[in-house]
């Protein structure tokens, strides 16, 4: 071999190498998947998905790697087919859904259901985040998938951005995640702000035990009501209604098991790692995502101040007042934003339980969000 | 004479052969098709009346707007809608399909706040409703669970 061969040769591997096709927007990416690893670990905020979603954005922003294309004889690689069979298919939004209503007790919105209203008060942020956006320049269908962020559910943030703006699915998704871990931060300044001291003590009277006979037929009467007026999102909900059937069954333990436990593990690493893999350098940065980020916080804050303010209005009519605190807990980051209600009619009053109160409306608002996402999904079909 | 009349018409032949839509005007962005009679023109709305049938406009602006994404096209049954999703200048393009006296009225509106902030309200609205029949199934179910099982216990006692 000649010295100029050898030297093509080292060429040749060194150009087929990350290394000389690198970008510095490339280093700005990793900068962002290692800052959500790292909220992830070291701040427990929502692990499960932003572990996944930052090692996504990390893993496919480095050159020449093949996860996110085609081969060259045509076939997709590693992420894009979970992209495409998980998220494109919108399968695993629905399976999540599945999940989570194997893992849900609707004891406390069947006992309360009046807190239906609440949860649907709380979309409000959904709405005037989707004016607020289309001002600023996006098209009405990005508009309704930024705005359905303030509903605070992850898995119809994701369908309802997949059907309508995908290329908005990787902002979407994690400033959605992002701000339902940040609830906590969020939400108590709003709460204060929108409520009175003698509103804040008020006292509700306890739930009233409800039979297995409701907690079975109100997965039915759901899903067939949200089937009739809203059918684009039976997807979504008929799974949600499925898993909590089976749950409320008795049963079919071992399918209960499997759809909480199990099966809700596996998507939620094809998805964490899916959306990731959306967030290349190339598309990912450019004022769209950072302006996503910005409104997310005020869509967040005024879904918090619509649930409230639901509740004060709903006690101009009502005998037996609600504790307003809870009206925020109409953001369906469950149970997260019960908590917060919760924790801050403590500080008011130590012996005032609000928790099993607020659960209502948090349950609430995940029907609602659907409800609003299928109001969206009819604007454009 | 004969060689004039002859240039004459090539003349006419050559503009009458170029598609319409090349030297159409627009409002807005849309073009406007050409032989139509303009009704009523302003700032955010123009109406024409054509002479073509409706198939035949509704295809001159499918050809326009094939390159626009975002564009919907709904079939109701009075007129075909053409509506446009994206940030475009221009909402809506109306195609009659009744002819008024044998012209197809065509419509185009301006892209307004109006239907924007219409359509939000009319959809918050309507996530109330949803909520609300829910609420009222559940009260119904409750209410017919609660009467069976009154009935059940003195027919225990």
């Amino acid at each position: 071999m000649t010295a100029n061969e050898i030297l093509d040769m080292l060429n040749g591997i060194l150009y087929t190498t990350g290394v000389a096709n690198f970008d510095w927007k490339l280093i700005v990416m990793w900068g962002i998947g290692s800052l959500f690893m790292y909220l992830a670990i070291a701040k427990k905020y929502e692990p499960l998905l932003l572990l996944p979603i930052g090692f996504g954005i990390f893993i496919v922003n480095f050159p020449l790697v093949p996860l996110m294309g085609f081969s060259h004889e045509g076939h997709a690689e590693l992420l894009r087919i979970f992209y495409h069979y998980g998220l494109e298919w919108e399968v695993i939004p629905c399976i999540i859904f599945l999940g989570l209503g194997a893992m849900t007790d609707f004891g406390p919105l069947i006992a309360n259901p009046k807190t239906l209203l609440i949860g649907a008060g709380a979309q409000l942020g959904v709405f005037v985040t989707f004016t607020g956006t289309v001002l600023a320049g996006f098209t009405l269908k990005e508009a309704a998938s930024v705005g359905i962020i303030g509903g605070a559910d992850g898995p119809t943030t994701i369908y309802l951005t997949q059907h309508l703006a995908p290329q908005l699915l990787g902002p979407n998704a994690l400033a959605a995640y992002s701000y339902m871990a940040m609830v906590p931060l969020i939400q108590p300044g709003i709460m204060r702000l929108l409520t009175t001291d003698k509103e804040r003590k008020i006292r509700m009277r306890q739930l009233r035990p409800v039979s297995r006979t409701e907690k079975l037929l109100f997965p039915l009467v759901t899903a067939g009501i949200i089937a009739l007026l809203v059918p684009s999102v039976t997807p979504l909900m008929g799974m949600f209604m499925l898993g909590n059937l089976m749950k409320e069954s008795g049963v079919v333990g071992r399918l209960t098991d499997t759809a909480q436990g199990s099966l809700m593990n596996i998507v939620t690493i094809f998805l964490g790692i899916s959306v990731g893999a959306t967030m290349h350098a190339s598309k990912f940065l450019s004022w769209k995502p950072l302006f996503i980020f910005g409104l997310g916080l005020v869509d967040f804050g005024v879904c918090t101040a619509g649930g409230i303010l639901t509740v004060k209005i709903m006690n101009l009519f009502l005998k037996e007042k609600i504790n307003p605190l809870i009206g925020s807990a109409g953001v369906s980051a469950v149970p997260m934003a019960a908590r917060v209600s919760q924790v801050q009619g403590q500080k008011y009053d130590k012996t005032n339980h609000l928790l099993m109160h607020a659960m209502g409306p948090n349950l609430a608002g995940v029907i609602g969000s659907a409800a609003a996402a299928g109001m969206f999904i009819a604007m454009f079909d | 004479m004969k060689k004039k009349a002859f240039l004459m018409g090539t003349f006419w032949l050559f503009i009458a052969m170029i598609p319409g839509f090349a030297i159409a005007e627009d409002f807005l962005g849309v073009p406007l098709i050409p032989g139509a009679k303009t009704v009523l023109k302003t700032k955010k709305r123009i109406e024409m009346l054509s002479p073509l049938q409706h198939d035949k406009v509704v295809e001159f602006y499918k050809k326009a707007f094939k390159n626009l994404k975002d564009i919907r096209i709904r079939d109701w049954p009075e007129s075909t809608y053409i509506e446009d999703d994206s940030n475009n200048p221009w909402h809506s393009v109306t195609i009659s399909k009744k002819q008024h006296q044998g012209m197809t009225s065509i419509v185009i509106v301006k892209d307004n706040w109006t239907w924007i902030m219409g359509t939000l309200i009319l959809r918050f609205i309507g996530v109330f409703v949803v909520l609300l029949c829910l609420f009222a199934g559940m009260s119904i179910y409750g209410a017919i669970l609660f009467r069976t099982t009154k009935k059940a216990i003195p027919a225990k006692k």
